[in-house]
């Protein structure tokens, strides 16, 4: 595009930002439904038993109770992956597990209800260590998945899912490596990404196989299709409230779907799920817990030759989309790491404790997290810049990679060592940079560090979307996409688009409800998707709108539609719109007062282009306190063209919360293995860094042109979080001058490394 | 949350007397920061009946100086204990104490009293009922101490023995520094106890009944220096991991005054006896103020988890020192 832009990369007020400032925007604890009940679930003691026995009889005769459900009264719905995992269950799996549903006139009513169910248990051991759940006398969570162990195929991602890496011949790239380390590292203190807004559904049943759910979802559509799968092929209506924020946990909503479902099922009405905070903490979704153990050999230069190893993911209870994170995880390490040889085994494993499900860096920040520390040993024995490593490694166009759908893809995307050099640049990485194991600044008892990471995620043209766009007389535009605003921004950016298409302010654009009823299918906003994936689906349906209006409109002017163009809702022959003397017309009069006109674009998977970011942190530690200060933070990536600015650095800033960057700092779910229990389900022991010590961010954004779709751009959200906790690691470790690999580096631990405790 | 009933009572006698008549079914409500919480989460077997709201007693926020000392309300707020010049001027340890709790909201809200009655925030303790149901220990009267086989990173150091509990209050660590009493009022009248005797290794001084009616603190000896310290993973909204305050005179360059106080280290705030004379009558050199500070933490008792506190500790006392030493060269 030549002609300079009126709405892509130009301040746009956001269009819901005076709803949120004004507290208009409906957010699921907003919605009431007439005759809604509201739900709660009495929750399991015992991280492993079954239920001998369960008396509702005294619940269910409180005044208010109308339902009162346990395994043996819940309809035969099914999820999971593969599917294993229904309402309610006769065995619990983790401390929190449901136990029984109830429904009520009120919470308060609900609440009081659970204390009068009586459930008697048959304590199971229980097991929590990945290692241990693996060893061939450990409790079994489940009868068919013998030996704890998940299978690795993940369907909706093709045939083939990618389910490790393994190519080349890995002994002889060791042979021809100058450096070989080897070690291990965990990053298992499952940081917890924790939305404001805890999740809710409610279910009203429109008849025996028409369910309507409203919900905080990430993806109504997807909750659409997910929940006709699980309840036997039912007719679903998904309907998003505005979103509360959601880092990938509210993509899959099947649970509190299933339980507000079963719930309105048996009281015939509407009925609300909405977990508490400490729910939302304690019951919902952590990161995945991560373990590498293996070896990576190098050339002097940098160049790999060989990686070997062992990855194993502790998934908790149960999984829903783990084995899609690993397939993913897979690729990402292909992507920052250029090498031939490969022997990645993952191994899926389920324990007994709150589940680990999808969230925000899907699998390439667990698998990174562990894995980079294991590298970091290499770059240290060989003295490798790690700027100067990535620069030569992260995939550039004409390299390959095994994606998710288990295929081969040849990167079609930019060389990203300019948006490296110039984050490095306005870091001052090389003044900064003494060496590893080695401070930066030493000022008493403080020590400055400094590390980086990088990351690329090939998902920014993951799976299908569909969009319509509709132009009506007055010219007026409905974009119909199932997008729901989850926070980011996304919605208005589309109108962005679409106003930039059809040259038309961007006032008389807006977006139909997140409504499956009224929308075409869409995936969601997920994998940094939204700008490539859903912006082409859109972009190609206002194209559509505006081919069919002007082709209406030349048969109204007796001119070719090629003739013809548009802007600020009329019609005119080109080059002949500024002027007074060229005929000009209304949208209304190409098309008539009584019609309008529809566009449709879709868009299809491309692996072929991956975002970037690298990230650059500077860290200050007490070494009398262990205490650490993050000082500075610089994002740098380039993201072809900037759609919204605002947007794109508020994501950029997502580093920060969200189970990302503070997992190497503070941000971790304490675990008590002797009573199989979370100890800090609460803001206050949870530690979340607050907006009174945020670090000095820089972002570094570039826009080179990338070849996706007429505004040649990608998204870069989702990746943020995802380069940053081994960056931490990197930069206290030299910092004080001693290796570390223990997330997260909390004061005992910094201590202890320095001999003081 | 359950329900309970919410009554105002407009005296302190009033309030004595409805609990008193309660028969242990009411409980006191002041800022509401601290038992709100308790409520919510359900993490005590009992819940109240009625909630008596003190915060409806006229005159009760009272921070007045007089020939003793200064005199403090129940119900002053943090807030305006950090912002009051009297505090500020002769009580500097207890305005940053309460200066360092909690956010601007719930300084706001939260009072002097209350800071001393709330509960530990151990999270065996505080574990949440709605999560396979609340965890019974030695504190709620059934069971044994989980935190002593458990992940007790922030419990006691110091004089625990059967409950390993830390307690949370900093505005209790000025005070024991300034070596504050406590009035207290109950159905068979008034008492007075030391802050020191105030905590008890499960819970606090007052009895079925009692109430707090007001802080006394003593004028602080003649050029006496303080200065409060607190250790936190985050800046604000976090309780202290330990929190230190230190008090000291000079003559001529000599210490002749010296008291230390630490937070979060024992069932109490605690004052370290041979550290504060090992100061006196010494140049306070650095060097011997780090002795000082091993000598404070020669006594620690570490569990499995919170041996670096015990670092954390030394390092406090050692700044807070300082710290009040560099008030002295400020001040001349």
């Amino acid at each position: 595009m030549n002609k300079e832009n009126r709405f892509i990369g130009k301040k746009v007020p956001r269009k819901d930002a005076a709803d949120l400032v004004r507290g208009k925007a409906q957010f699921i604890d907003d919605l009431k439904i007439p005759g809604m009940l509201h739900a709660k679930i009495l929750r399991s003691p015992h991280a492993h038993a079954r239920i001998k026995k369960i008396d509702t009889t005294r619940a269910k005769e409180l005044p208010g109770v109308e339902a009162v459900l346990t395994y043996e009264d819940t309809p035969v719905w099914r999820a999971g992956l593969p599917s294993h995992i229904g309402v309610l269950s006769n065995t619990v799996r983790y401390v929190g597990d449901a136990a029984a549903l109830v429904a009520a006139v009120s919470d308060v009513v609900a609440r009081e209800a659970l204390e009068l169910i009586e459930v008697e248990y048959e304590i199971l051991p229980a097991v929590y260590d990945v290692l241990e759940a693996l060893e061939e006398d450990a409790p079994q969570l489940y009868e068919q998945f013998p030996g704890n162990r998940f299978p690795l195929a993940c369907p909706w991602m093709g045939p083939e899912s990618l389910q490790g890496i393994f190519m080349g011949d890995v002994a002889k790239g060791f042979a021809e490596s100058d450096i070989i380390a080897e070690g291990s590292c965990s990053y298992e203190n499952l940081p917890n990404p924790l939305p404001l807004e805890p999740p809710g559904v409610i279910a009203c049943w429109e008849g025996p196989e028409d369910l309507t759910v409203w919900a905080s979802a990430q993806s109504p559509y997807f909750l659409k299709i997910t929940l006709h799968y699980a309840m036997g092929r039912i007719n679903v209506r998904s309907i998003a409230s505005h979103c509360g924020g959601s880092f990938g946990t509210k993509v899959l909503l099947w649970q509190l779907a299933f339980y507000a479902a079963a719930l309105a099922q048996a009281t015939r009405q509407p009925v609300k799920m909405y977990y508490t905070k400490t729910e939302h903490f304690a019951a919902y979704t952590l990161r995945l817990g991560s373990r590498f153990r293996g070896k990576v050999g190098i050339k002097k230069d940098g160049r790999v030759m060989a990686v070997e190893g062992d990855w194993l993911i502790n998934t908790g209870y149960c999984s829903d989309a783990a084995q899609g994170m690993v397939a993913v995880g897979c690729g990402e390490l292909q992507l920052m790491v250029r090498c031939l040889n490969w022997e990645i085994k993952p191994q899926l494993v389920c324990t007994n404790r709150n589940a680990s499900k999808m969230v925000r860096g899907y699998g390439g920040q667990e698998l990174e997290a562990a894995f980079i520390p294991v590298l970091n040993m290499a770059l240290e024995k060989g003295n490798i810049d790690p700027l100067d490593f990535f620069r030569e490694n992260f995939v550039k166009p004409g390299d390959g990679y095994y994606w998710r759908d288990g295929n081969w893809w040849v990167s079609r995307g930019i060389d990203y060592g300019k948006a490296m050099d110039r984050g490095a640049e306005v870091f001052g990485w090389k003044e900064k940079w003494k060496g590893w194991l080695r401070p930066t600044a030493v000022d008493g008892s403080l020590r400055i560090g400094v590390g980086i990471g990088v990351h690329g995620n090939a998902d920014v043209g993951e799976d299908v979307s569909e969009a319509y766009v509709r132009l009506e007389p007055d010219s007026t535009v409905v974009i119909h996409s199932c997008l729901s605003e989850h926070g980011t921004g996304q919605r208005s950016s589309l109108c962005k688009m679409v106003a930039e298409v059809l040259k038309l302010p961007i006032e008389r654009i807006s977006v139909a409800p997140p409504d499956s009823l009224v929308n075409p299918y869409e995936f969601g906003p997920v994998g940094s998707r939204g700008t490539y994936a859903i912006g082409s689906a859109v972009i190609r349906a206002a194209e559509d709108a505006r081919r069919r209006l002007l082709e209406r409109s030349a048969t109204v002017l007796n001119v070719s539609a090629d003739d013809l163009d548009t802007e600020d809702g009329m019609i005119f022959i080109k080059g002949k719109g500024g002027g007074k003397s060229g005929k000009k017309i209304r949208w209304k009069d190409g098309l008539g007062f009584d019609r309008t006109c529809l566009g449709h674009g879709y868009f299809e998977p491309d692996f072929s282009i991956s975002n970037f970011l690298m990230v650059f942190v500077e860290v200050g530690v007490d070494t009398k306190t262990g205490k650490i200060d993050l000082r500075r933070v610089v994002a740098a990536t380039d993201v072809g063209k900037i759609i919204d600015s605002q947007s794109l650095k508020n994501q950029l800033h997502g580093c920060l919360g969200s189970a990302g960057l503070d997992s190497a700092i503070f941000e971790e779910s304490v675990f008590d293995p002797k009573l199989g229990r979370f100890l800090n389900p609460n803001m206050l022991d949870y530690k979340w860094r607050t907006f009174m010590e945020l670090p000095q961010f820089d972002t570094v954004i570039l826009e080179t042109p990338m070849d996706t779709h007429s505004f040649q751009s990608v998204g870069v959200g989702e990746i943020v979080n995802a380069p940053t906790p081994p960056a931490v690691l990197m930069a206290v470790s030299n910092a004080i001058g001693v290796r570390l690999a223990d997330y997260p580096l909390t004061p005992d631990k910094i201590l202890r490394a320095l001999g003081k405790a | 949350m359950r329900s309970f009933q919410h009554i105002n009572v407009f005296t302190l006698e009033e309030a004595v007397s409805v609990l008193k008549d309660s028969g242990g079914k009411a409980q006191v409500i002041a800022g509401g920061t601290d038992i709100i919480g308790v409520l919510k989460e359900q993490i005590l077997p009992d819940y109240p009946e009625i909630l008596l709201n003190i915060k409806a007693i006229p005159d009760l926020d009272y921070i007045k100086k007089d020939h003793e000392g200064l005199r403090i309300g129940p119900l002053a707020k943090l807030a305006g204990l950090a912002k009051s010049p009297a505090v500020r001027e002769k009580y500097g340890a207890l305005a940053q104490a309460a200066r360092s709790v909690g956010s601007p909201q719930i300084r706001n809200m939260a009072t002097i009293g209350g800071n001393l009655c709330q509960e530990t925030r151990c999270w065996y303790y505080r574990y949440p009922h709605s999560i396979g149901g609340r965890l019974l220990c030695l504190r709620k009267g059934s069971g044994s101490c989980l935190a002593v086989n458990g992940d007790n990173r922030y419990h006691a150091l110091f004089d625990a023995r059967r409950c390993f509990a830390a307690c949370p209050s900093d505005v209790a660590v000025a005070l024991l520094l300034l070596g504050a009493e406590i009035n207290i009022l109950g159905i068979g009248g008034k008492r007075t106890v030391y802050l020191q005797d105030f905590f008890h290794p499960l819970g606090n001084a007052l009895e079925p009944g009692e109430i707090i009616g007001g802080i006394h603190i003593p004028t602080p000896p003649v050029g006496a220096k303080q200065q409060f310290l607190k250790f936190t993973l985050r800046k604000p909204i976090d309780f202290a991991v330990v929190s230190a305050a230190a008090l000291i005179v000079l003559d001529g360059g000599i210490c002749t005054e010296a008291r230390i106080a630490l937070g979060a280290v024992a069932p109490g705030p605690r004052r370290f006896p041979e550290a504060e004379n090992f100061l006196k009558g010494k140049r306070l050199e650095t060097n011997v103020l780090e002795k000082a500070a091993g000598i404070a933490l020669e006594g620690a008792k570490p569990l499995s988890k919170n041996g670096y506190k015990i670092e954390i500790a030394k390092t406090l006392i050692s700044r807070a020192l300082s710290a009040c030493l560099e008030n002295e060269s400020f001040n001349h």
